[in-house]
């Protein structure tokens, strides 16, 4: 897997490469400002890439704007977004082109590696991945009248796990349910939010979006 | 005409030697600006001119309170032109009335006199005073009291006006000053409240959590090779202490100043507040550009207070947040349809977010009747930078 890493603390920078490169991925670049995000993102075309929200020069959100930078020029191009915060607002961006391939976690999931390393592997493959945070945060909403209301307890769970970027298999072995079970539950997501039969990760995608927006 | 006595002390401050030798006198006159001299000196050379003690008791009092008291001097200057004026004016009047008098008489009984001219004769009156009844003089007299008249007429009433002003000013700047000295306070208070709940928070967290993630790590180090499992079984908790650690600084940081803030400004913040509030809250934020840093936050954290009352105490179960800036004045309005009953006294956060906006001159309007809907706005007078556009 050819990953690109943008973080400009070098500790960070160096301990995820080394991390990653011992998870066997190829590390093409290692950059430390949004600039050069920009530029390593469109001349490498990596897998993936991972991205810290906040960059040099302006110490704002220069990661995030680079990376979305990257995705209109190279639609989908897979993007690990990590920050010391999660924001709905960037989580909401970030799916926005509807495209995939887009994660976004707290820096501190990288402790947990071999979780991170099968994020990285998930996010490179097009789906989608929320931080545990993102989604216990809209998971309190009570919202009146998107179409989110019209799912049971057990399909907003699902839905919940979807957003955090588990597979089928995942979901049901979180559940205590059979995987049959959880893709009958899926379909049933995918019809109440109205996404019309697809290819199945990008309904994923959406039915995430629609959470994100509830 | 402007009185110069409103000017500051830096006018005359020239660094001449008059400057440096301290004199009160001199002092006072440059505090109150040479300019002030003038009326009385004009007064002074007129009234060599002019006849009568009264031009000379009212220059030398002019003169008198122009050193002693300069404010006072341009009250007895008007007052005395005044005075000087009516008294012109009856004087001419006599003068006026004595000149057809001894006219019509001369004239009448001397049918001698009827082939003189009688505007440049000098006759003697009824009461055995020459006159000099010359036409020109008559004139003369006619217009100088009216100019005398008229300039005290005119420059009363500005004294005076100034002076109600100056007292209303005088008035305003030091209420101005008890405001500020209040706001100060309140934001010195504030600031170090804030501070202490900083220090008391990363003692109690995080720094507790870095000290036993030392300690774990220390016991997992010597029992490496002894006891592995507990080892191993330290390390992961040491692990999950620093995430800990890392959680309730991001919580802590957030509390301070969000992120978002920090990286997009007050609109974008306050659209993520809207987006991370558990009930939903719609926006409408009209910005073209960023307040001052410390407006931003305080703006934001008003917002965050009035949404944060919204979902706690009111148990609405939407929210309205507006936001513009126009004619200088940033105003947000939130407005919620919980059940009412808001009183700022009741310690909902509320007197802080009036305190924190008041240090920017900033007001907070509150309605909440029982049963709602509760409307809160906050006017702050601020400027926009930059032209970028931020609207939701």
């Amino acid at each position: 897997m050819r990953v690109v890493v943008a973080e400009d603390l070098f500790l960070l920078r160096e301990g995820i490469t080394r991390l990653l490169q011992a998870h066997g991925c190829d590390i093409v670049a290692a950059v430390g400002d949004g600039p050069a995000l920009l530029e390593a993102l469109v001349s490498e075309r990596p897998d993936v890439a991972i991205v810290d929200v906040r960059l040099p020069p302006s110490f704002t959100d220069e990661g995030l704007r680079a990376a979305l930078a990257a995705r209109r020029q190279i639609p989908g191009l897979p993007v690990l977004v990590l920050s010391q915060y999660v924001e709905q607002l960037y989580a909401r961006e970030l799916l926005a082109d509807r495209a995939g391939g887009v994660g976004y976690l707290l820096k501190d999931r990288v402790f947990t590696d071999d979780q991170f390393v099968d994020v990285l592997r998930t996010v490179a493959k097009g789906g989608t991945v929320m931080d545990p945070e993102v989604v216990a945060e809209l998971l309190v909403r009570r919202s009146r009248d998107a179409p989110i209301t019209r799912l049971t307890d057990r399909e907003r769970d699902v839905l919940a796990l979807m957003a955090e970027g588990r597979s089928n298999a995942a979901i049901a072995q979180q559940l205590f349910v059979s995987e049959k079970a959880v893709s009958k539950h899926c379909t049933s997501i995918f019809a109440k939010l109205d996404l019309p039969p697809s290819e199945t990760d990008n309904r994923r995608v959406l039915a995430v979006l629609a959470f994100l927006n509830s | 005409m402007c009185w110069p006595y409103g000017r500051t002390t830096m006018d005359g401050m020239n660094g001449n030697l008059s400057s440096r030798i301290s004199i009160p006198l001199l002092r006072r006159l440059r505090e109150a600006g040479w300019g002030i001299l003038l009326a009385p000196v004009l007064l002074l050379i007129v009234s060599v001119f002019g006849r009568g003690i009264l031009w000379e008791v009212t220059a030398v009092l002019a003169v008198a309170a122009t050193l002693l008291a300069p404010p006072v001097a341009a009250d007895i200057v008007a007052a005395g032109v005044l005075c000087l004026g009516l008294y012109a004016v009856f004087l001419t009047g006599w003068i006026v009335l004595a000149f057809f008098q001894v006219i019509g008489n001369v004239f009448a009984n001397n049918p001698a006199l009827l082939g003189l001219n009688p505007f440049s004769t000098t006759v003697m009156s009824l009461s055995g005073y020459y006159l000099s009844i010359g036409w020109t003089a008559v004139l003369l007299d006619v217009l100088k009291s009216a100019a005398i008249l008229g300039f005290g007429v005119w420059l009363v009433p500005r004294t005076i006006g100034m002076h109600s002003g100056l007292a209303r000013r005088n008035a305003a700047l030091a209420s101005r000053v008890t405001q500020l000295a209040e706001t100060r306070g309140t934001a010195v208070d504030t600031a170090a409240a804030e501070l202490r709940r900083l220090e008391r928070n990363l003692h109690d967290g995080a720094q507790a959590r870095l000290v036993a993630l030392g300690i774990n790590l220390r016991a997992a180090e010597q029992l490496f090779k002894t006891d592995p499992d507990t080892a191993l079984a330290l390390v992961a908790e040491s692990r999950e202490n620093s995430a800990l650690a890392l959680a309730e600084l991001r919580a802590l940081v957030r509390g301070f100043h969000p992120p978002v803030l920090a990286d997009r400004g007050l609109a974008a913040a306050v659209q993520a507040l809207a987006l991370g509030s558990p009930i939903p809250v719609q926006t409408d934020i009209q910005l073209r550009g960023r307040p001052p840093a410390p407006v931003e936050s305080a703006a934001y954290f008003a917002v965050a207070e009035a949404l944060t009352n919204a979902v706690k105490h009111s148990g609405a179960s939407g929210a309205h947040v507006r936001m513009a800036h126009c004619a200088g004045m940033l105003r947000i309005e939130v407005t919620d349809d919980g059940r009412g009953g808001a009183d700022p006294a009741n310690g909902t956060g509320l007197l802080g977010v009036e305190r924190r906006v008041a240090t920017f001159d900033g007001i907070l309007a509150l309605s909440s009747p029982a049963g709602g809907p509760t409307i809160i706005v906050i006017e702050v007078p601020c400027a926009l930078s930059s032209p970028k556009t931020f609207s939701s």
